[in-house]
């Protein structure tokens, strides 16, 4: 006769240190990552580089991160976030260490922008709430995706004055270093999402038996899926172009440096009350609707800006509310993709919707810069955005919120 | 299994913010420039000073304003990093613009841009 002795999980398997864990490692992979636009003009000119070096490299950097994404994903969902989140700790420390250690810039655009990119990618808190999302009982998932995404925005919004001090106090290279350093922190961190690292090799209760190459092809055919990556490339577009291009609109209908920084910091503020409070509302029903509504309100919001006259109270209005709806479309988004296809591939599939927000990204980017060169001014492209805010909440309304056919329970 | 909910979620958000807050404090005290530092800084004052009295102890300690922030107490100045520090600043730091990408989650290479933001 055998009997089976169950032994209490070590306390750090606990949900509220696995939740907190969580967070603290999506913090750390997004507050550095949005830290590197501090380095631009200290690494430049270290380098004697005109500044096109190292914008290329953030670039690359970032198309890396939409890229890496899904293939992240698949390793995570096959071998377990844990080991995905260190791993990707590993590239983004050796990234940063060459990044400072080079003055040679394709060396230079292979560790900022090849190996942070996919450090990023791995450690990203995509992979973080596909974890949690297998943790976290179905009522509290969209909570704990709110949360994580919440983290993340709050790393945003903390590490960069950290890091500004720290380059003015102890120079570039120490910074870069000690935030190398820092990224090796998200593997003891990430230790307590070994809970949720069953192999998919085998299908948990309730879980779809398909291959992971048969969901990714079930899933580009299922019509919800595909809204829902159409949706949220607008996404992309609309936060990259405003990332990126609103400072020089404040700046050409004068307002000043400073108070652009201001109202920019009030996105990052925002972000981060607007993402858990999406993420507590899609708990609560349907999290279609609550995202397209998103949608909606950024191309009103956008439309009432570029209306109405520029001043400091429309600017910080428009940026406080551009912030509360900024990354609330993340825990939704996964909250959908996980209604649909359940908790097996789930960080694959996110990724692929992801590879779409980086696309949109790149346009939203380019566009703004491309178009405003040739008609010397933004608002075509601040009305392309209101019309695919638009399109988006369009096309989030038929997303049907329920497990795809092939991906029901065994 | 029993889950934590909003509380959770606010004590794990304050706290964080208060953490940084510390780190933020040790930071800035010990990246702050050494007294006989010269040139263009950032030099920060009580945040309860006015624009007026900060103006006045930049130029009591022979430094030349340059330019006054989105706040009245942290001025842009060319001076010295003691004389200042001598005349009520608390500390003085390089000059160092945050990005404007500071909410984003892309990189940008684009030299309309570059020139429209000289950093």
């Amino acid at each position: 006769m055998t009997s089976t002795i169950s032994r209490p999980l070590p306390w750090y398997f606990a949900p509220m240190i696995v939740l907190i864990t969580g967070c603290v490692v999506a913090m750390i992979n997004r507050g550095i990552g949005a830290s590197f636009g501090l380095f631009t003009l200290p690494i430049s000119e270290a380098n004697a580089w005109p500044r096109e070096t190292y914008s290329l490299a953030i670039a690359l950097q970032n198309l890396l991160w939409g890229i890496a994404t899904p293939f992240a994903g698949m390793l995570a969902d096959r071998f377990g976030a844990a080991r995905v989140v260190m791993l990707g700790a590993v590239f983004y420390c050796l990234g940063m260490i060459a990044m400072a250690s080079t003055s040679v810039p394709v060396l230079f655009h292979l560790s900022a922008g090849v190996l942070v990119g996919v450090g990023i990618a791995f450690s990203s808190f995509g992979i973080i709430m596909a974890a949690l999302g297998r943790i976290v009982p179905p009522d509290r998932r969209s909570w704990a995706f709110g949360l994580a995404t919440a983290a993340a925005s709050l790393g945003q919004f903390v590490f960069a004055p950290l890091v500004a001090a720290l380059i003015s106090g102890y120079g570039w290279h120490f910074t870069l270093l000690f935030l190398a350093g820092t990224t090796l922190l998200m593997i003891p961190f990430a230790l307590p999402l070994m809970v949720s690292n069953a192999s998919s090799s085998k299908a948990g209760a309730g879980e779809t038996t398909l291959s992971m190459t048969e969901a990714i092809t079930q899933a580009f055919g299922h019509r919800s899926y595909m809204l829902l990556v159409a949706g949220f490339f607008v996404c992309g577009f609309q936060l990259a172009f405003i990332t990126v291009h609103l400072p020089p609109y404040l700046a050409e209908h004068g307002i000043s440096k400073e108070f652009a920084g201001i109202a920019m910091g009030a996105i990052g503020l925002f972000n981060a009350v607007g993402s858990y409070l999406a993420g507590v509302i899609g708990g609560r029903g349907e999290k279609r609707v609550p995202l397209s509504l998103i949608y909606l309100l950024r191309s009103i919001s956008v439309t009432a800006f570029i209306l109405l006259p520029i001043t400091p109270v429309t600017t910080i209005i428009f940026t406080a509310t551009m912030g509360f709806l900024w990354l609330s479309t993340v825990p939704l988004t996964m909250g959908i993709v996980m209604v649909m296809f359940g908790t097996r591939y789930m960080a694959t599939l996110y990724g692929f919707v992801f590879l779409s927000h980086q696309i949109g990204s790149f346009l939203g980017v380019w566009l703004g810069g491309r178009l405003y060169d040739v008609y010397g001014s933004y608002d075509p492209v601040w009305w392309m955005g209101v019309g695919l805010g638009v399109f988006a909440a369009i096309v989030n309304l038929p997303i049907v919120e329920k497990r795809a056919p092939k991906f029901a329970a065994a | 299994m029993s889950f934590p909910g909003h509380r959770f979620a606010l004590s794990l958000f304050v706290g964080i913010v208060v953490l940084w807050l510390g780190v933020m404090l040790v930071v800035m005290r010990h990246s702050s420039l050494p007294p006989d530092a010269t040139g263009t800084m950032l030099v920060v004052f009580d945040p309860g000073m006015d624009e007026d009295a900060a103006f006045a102890s930049i130029t009591s300690a022979g430094a030349r304003p340059i330019r006054k922030t989105a706040f009245g107490f942290i001025w842009v100045v060319n001076g010295t990093a003691g004389e200042l520090m001598s005349q009520g600043a608390l500390g003085a730091y390089r000059e160092l613009p945050l990005p404007a990408e500071i909410a984003g989650c892309v990189g940008v290479v684009d030299r309309a841009l570059a020139r429209a933001l000289p950093l």
